[in-house]
């Protein structure tokens, strides 16, 4: 019976897996998880660090999404903001949602988003185009680290996926899935 | 002062044509070669600090190894039942037990030490002079050039059919990425469908392409030339068939490139819709 | 085992049950130990001749053979799970591990006899589905390791994955079972006298194993589900765009993966030690250390999965942990080694084949086990994952090692278990001959590797084909010393007679003390252990 009861522990703790390991990313930073936070701290020191911004877009969303701004050089501690440009292409109304992550992965913990477009659906009319802003601060802490006391750029990526995903495979540039000889 | 003309325009073409060739003389070719056993040659300084340390590796347990099977050898011949018709009854002895825990620990030890400080070295991004981000798909790849105006362009791999002279098979692709020599690189890795693996071994370069999230990495390639890799995590049905192909460029080469390529590349929408048909060429290709 | 039925004892008369009911609604642990072999073999030919066609195709660039690569990536993955799941499995816990440990430990039966025929027919149950993932729809082409996005329903289409699933959900079932009837057998029904550190040190690996699997298979059952539901009922486990993480698959995976590697070779550590103390006439060099030794790697096993994700882009700090953790196994394997050795020396070694192929176990398990050393080194592993380095290492330690032990244990046991002996001069040749084939066709993809040739593709380029091209071959000759070993099972129906204990004084456990064939039913009467010395 005990024995069972390992077996059901062991299930049970593979499905707990994914809110924990959503969990333990969030709270840890782990992973290139960047935190969310309120509002950015008091002090502002005059130690510079680069930020990069990267933007994809997953093949099925029919949007053009791209940083404004390739790179920009901020004070540590100090809040900043950035922005992403997107745009529907399509000739109807699409929503997407985006997720993010940065590198490298140990400065996840340091980069605090205030405000951002993540997580949530954004729907644009056809062809609209808007801005999304990101507000974030790196937090000074990351200098005095000794594993990211060496980092000069962090990259914040994000990728736009559609909300509600098609059910069909990969359309029109499915190949056969056979590869024949001539 | 004509003579002086006729001199000056000699020596101006011979140092042209001096540094054409040895412009060409320094494009290294970096794959296997045919029956090799050991590392394709080391072009950056991970790739560098990776050979030695498997050079190391493998001195260790070539020596464990033949050190066993010595033993077995030794033991065979003088233990055997006819040799050593009554056997011993001996089933402990501590010292002994302690050393064959104790040794490993100290070897493993020694071992770890280099192997960590290798580890650190790579994860490091180098102050990184430009960015590269590579993009997988099934079955080719995209290169982006941030830094660059956003520079982009698919590499699809040459079908057998279409292969040129001198072009090597299932390792040839239409575009290569282009990139500088003896700059630190900075790459950036997604995908936009399954997982993929982004390889170069002669660069010591291998790392995931996931979909959703952003992968980091460095490089330097020490020497001009061509570096071939191929895709390694299983995508699909042409996992074998969308190779890597760097072609590194001194600086200066570099930039007339991407001066050429901005322009070449700027309808890399249209290119995108001839995806389907150039799939579909991979695909009943041989 | 028409020996079997006639040993009749004297107290009650047996009705031996008709031949349905003896043999589908078994509750005997010998007939359920030679059903299992019978799986084992079934599978180990159709894994085999898979195997034999990959490697046909990969003897030249270019592809001669096989140009739909979709089966090529079915054949890889079949191969895959049948070695690991329908052979190697099936034959060292569900073969032997039935047949021996009741009879080691002086038990009459397993704890629980009738849950013991249900874990065998819903392995039976798996691998039809096995076998049916791979003609029903286009078959499961994404490896044995299943990774999504490529295994969802987007791009591996229709049931064959589903399918899958379910073969791995019921083999799953069918271990975790026999796992816990393991577990209560030998906690509970040992003969008075034989306490734990006096039982053979088989039993000891089937112990750790039962508790291995016991802890990783459910893991493996959850993240299965969760991948059946994704592929199914929309729900987005590992879908990225969704919320999801195609990396958390890796996880919960590798966390099964990795233990289920020592499952498979634990067992053999257990039978190995039995033939090296059996035909070295000595116990085992440094019992509790072996005990041990093995709690160790188990429990050490359960730590390092994510040295087979090294280059997913995880953090560095983490690749130093797992890179640490995982070259601690070998602290406690290399005790087992030298152990093994010391109990050789100054014994009375005899050569008879299941001590060839014992001695051939461990030297070929260092050989594998040092690959594993640079494999475990992350920033080592940069060059080598998803090469055919990797492909060389756990060949090595699973396809030659873990084989190897198996035919020990076939040919230390199969007098106990029929009634007649191997032919001993064709088995001998049948060593060399697979001993040969398995090396030549291993060894040179350790090359391959340095060479950066990756895993899983049926075409390469040109100038990996000297290496692909000698591996092939050996891959021929294994399969003329596998067509051997078949023989020799056949042979052996008409051999001669063996008698209860065929190896002399050497072969000290319970299971030497009954007649060959076993008898139906053995120890009735429990044998009292108390005084004996300590079971090696």
């Amino acid at each position: 019976m005990a024995l069972s009861g390992f077996v059901a522990g062991m299930v049970g703790l593979a499905y707990a897996s994914v809110p924990l390991y959503e969990l333990f990313c969030q709270v840890t930073g782990y992973g290139g998880t960047p935190q969310v936070v309120a509002a950015a701290p008091g002090t502002v020191s005059d130690k510079k660090i680069a930020i990069r911004f990267d933007a994809n877009t997953n093949p099925k969303l029919p949007w053009k999404f791209k940083a404004t701004q390739t790179e920009m050089t901020v004070n540590v501690g100090e809040q900043t903001l950035a922005f992403y440009e997107a745009q529907n292409l399509d000739g109807e109304d699409v929503t997407g949602t985006a997720v993010f992550n940065v590198t490298p992965l140990k400065a996840g913990p340091y980069f605090s988003k205030i405000e951002c477009f993540c997580f949530t659906e954004q729907t644009l009319a056809a062809g609209q185009r808007v801005d999304m802003p990101v507000q974030f601060f790196i937090d000074p802490e990351i200098f005095t680290d000794p594993d990211t006391k060496d980092v000069t750029t962090v990259t914040l990526s994000y990728t736009f996926y559609p909300a509600e995903p098609e059910e069909k495979s990969v359309d029109a540039a499915e190949p056969d899935n056979k590869r024949k000889k001539s | 002062m004509l003579k002086r003309l006729f001199a000056a325009i000699a020596v101006v073409a011979v140092g042209v044509i001096m540094s054409a060739d040895l412009a060409m003389a320094e494009m290294v070719e970096m794959r296997s070669k045919p029956w090799q056993m050991f590392f394709q040659e080391p072009m950056s300084p991970t790739a560098e600090k990776v050979y030695d340390f498997n050079v190391f590796l493998l001195w260790v347990e070539g020596l464990i190894t033949i050190f066993v099977l010595g033993l077995m050898a030794y033991i065979c011949i003088k233990f055997n039942a006819k040799a050593n018709p009554k056997p011993s009854k001996t089933t402990h002895n501590t010292v002994l037990e302690v050393i064959w825990t104790g040794l490993p620990i100290l070897i493993l030890i020694i071992i770890a030490i280099p192997s960590l400080k290798i580890l650190y070295f790579v994860d490091k991004t180098q102050d990184a002079e430009m960015t590269l981000k590579v993009i997988g798909n099934q079955w080719y790849w995209t290169y982006e050039y941030p830094d660059h105006d956003g520079l982009t362009f698919d590499s699809y791999p040459v079908p057998d059919d279409e292969l040129k002279e001198g072009q090597p098979r299932l390792l040839s692709v239409d575009n290569p990425v282009v990139l500088p020599a003896n700059t630190n690189i900075r790459l950036l890795l997604s995908s936009n469908d399954v997982i993929h693996n982004w390889a170069m071994p002669s660069l010591a370069i291998k790392l995931d392409t996931t979909p959703g999230r952003i992968n980091e990495t460095w490089t330097h390639i020490n020497k001009p030339g061509n570096y071939y890799g191929m895709c390694s995590e299983l995508c699909g049905v042409n996992h074998s068939f969308m190779p890597i192909h760097i072609k590194a460029l001194p600086k200066t080469e570099f930039s007339n490139w991407l001066a050429k390529a901005k322009k070449e590349f700027a309808t890399n929408e249209t290119q995108k819709k001839d995806a389907p048909v150039r799939l579909a060429q991979a695909a009943t290709a041989k | 085992m028409a020996n079997t039925a006639e040993a009749h004892h004297d107290d009650h008369d047996h009705h031996m049950p008709g031949f349905f009911t003896r043999w589908f609604c078994s509750t005997n642990h010998k007939d359920i130990g030679t059903l299992y072999i019978l799986v084992s073999f079934i599978a180990a030919i159709i894994g085999g001749a898979m195997s034999w066609y990959i490697r046909l195709e990969l003897a030249e660039p270019g592809i001669q053979y096989i140009d739909d690569f979709q089966f090529y990536n079915v054949l890889v993955t079949a191969h895959g799970f049948l070695m690991v799941f329908f052979v190697v499995m099936p034959a060292m816990i569900g073969g032997f591990g039935n047949w021996f440990v009741p009879l080691m430990i002086g038990a009459p039966d397993m704890a629980f006899p009738r849950m013991n025929n249900i874990s065998l027919w819903l392995l039976v149950a798996g691998f039809i589905l096995l076998l049916l993932s791979a003609v029903i729809g286009d078959g499961p082409g994404t490896g044995w390791t299943v990774y999504p996005p490529l295994s969802n329903q987007e791009y591996q289409p229709g049931p064959s994955v589903d399918l899958g699933i379910l073969s791995l959900h019921l083999a799953g079932a069918s271990s975790i079972l026999g796992a816990i009837n393991f577990i209560v057998t030998i906690f509970n029904m040992r003969a008075p006298g034989m306490t734990i550190h006096r039982m053979p040190l088989f039993v000891w690996a089937i112990l750790i194993t039962a508790f291995l699997l016991l802890l990783a298979l459910p893991v493996l059952a959850g993240a299965l589900t969760m991948l059946l539901t994704d592929r199914n009922f929309g729900t987005a486990f590992f879908v990225s765009g969704q919320g999801g993480d195609p990396v958390l698959w890796q996880h919960l995976f590798w966390f099964f993966g990795h233990p289920e590697v020592y499952i498979i070779i634990i067992p053999a550590f257990g039978i190995v030690s039995q033939i090296v103390s059996t035909f070295s006439n000595k116990p085992v060099f440094g019992y509790l250390g072996m005990a041990y030794a093995m709690s160790a790697i188990g429990v050490v096993g359960f730590i390092v999965w994510a040295h087979h994700m090294f280059t997913i882009g995880f953090d560095v700090s983490t690749r130093a942990y797992f890179t640490a953790a995982t070259m601690v196994i070998a602290v406690p394997t290399g005790v087992k080694i030298f152990s093994w050795l010391a109990t050789m020396w100054g014994g009375s070694i005899k050569f008879e084949v299941p001590m060839l192929y014992a001695l051939g176990f461990i030297f070929l398990f260092v050989v594998g086990g040092v690959t594993g050393i640079t494999l475990a080194n992350a920033s080592a592993d940069l060059v080598f994952h998803d090469t055919y380095f990797v492909v060389a290492h756990f060949h090595y330690v699973m396809a030659i090692a873990a084989i190897l032990a198996m035919f020990a244990g076939y040919f230390y046991w199969i007098g106990k278990m029929s009634g007649r002996k191997y032919p001993r001069g064709l088995a001998k040749l049948q060593f060399w001959v697979f001993f040969i084939g398995v090396n030549v066709l291993f060894f040179p993809q350790h090359f391959s590797g340095f060479a950066g040739m990756p895993r899983r593709i049926p075409d390469y380029p040109a100038p990996y084909e000297g290496w692909n091209y000698v591996s092939s071959l050996g891959a021929l000759i294994t399969m003329i010393g596998t067509i051997l070993f078949f023989i020799i099972v056949w042979r052996t129906f008409y051999g001669e007679e063996a008698e209860a204990n065929e190896w002399g004084e050497g072969a000290t456990t319970l299971e030497w003390a009954v007649a060959s064939p076993a008898p139906w039913h053995t120890h009735e009467v429990l044998p009292d252990m108390t005084g004996k010395a300590p079971a090696e």
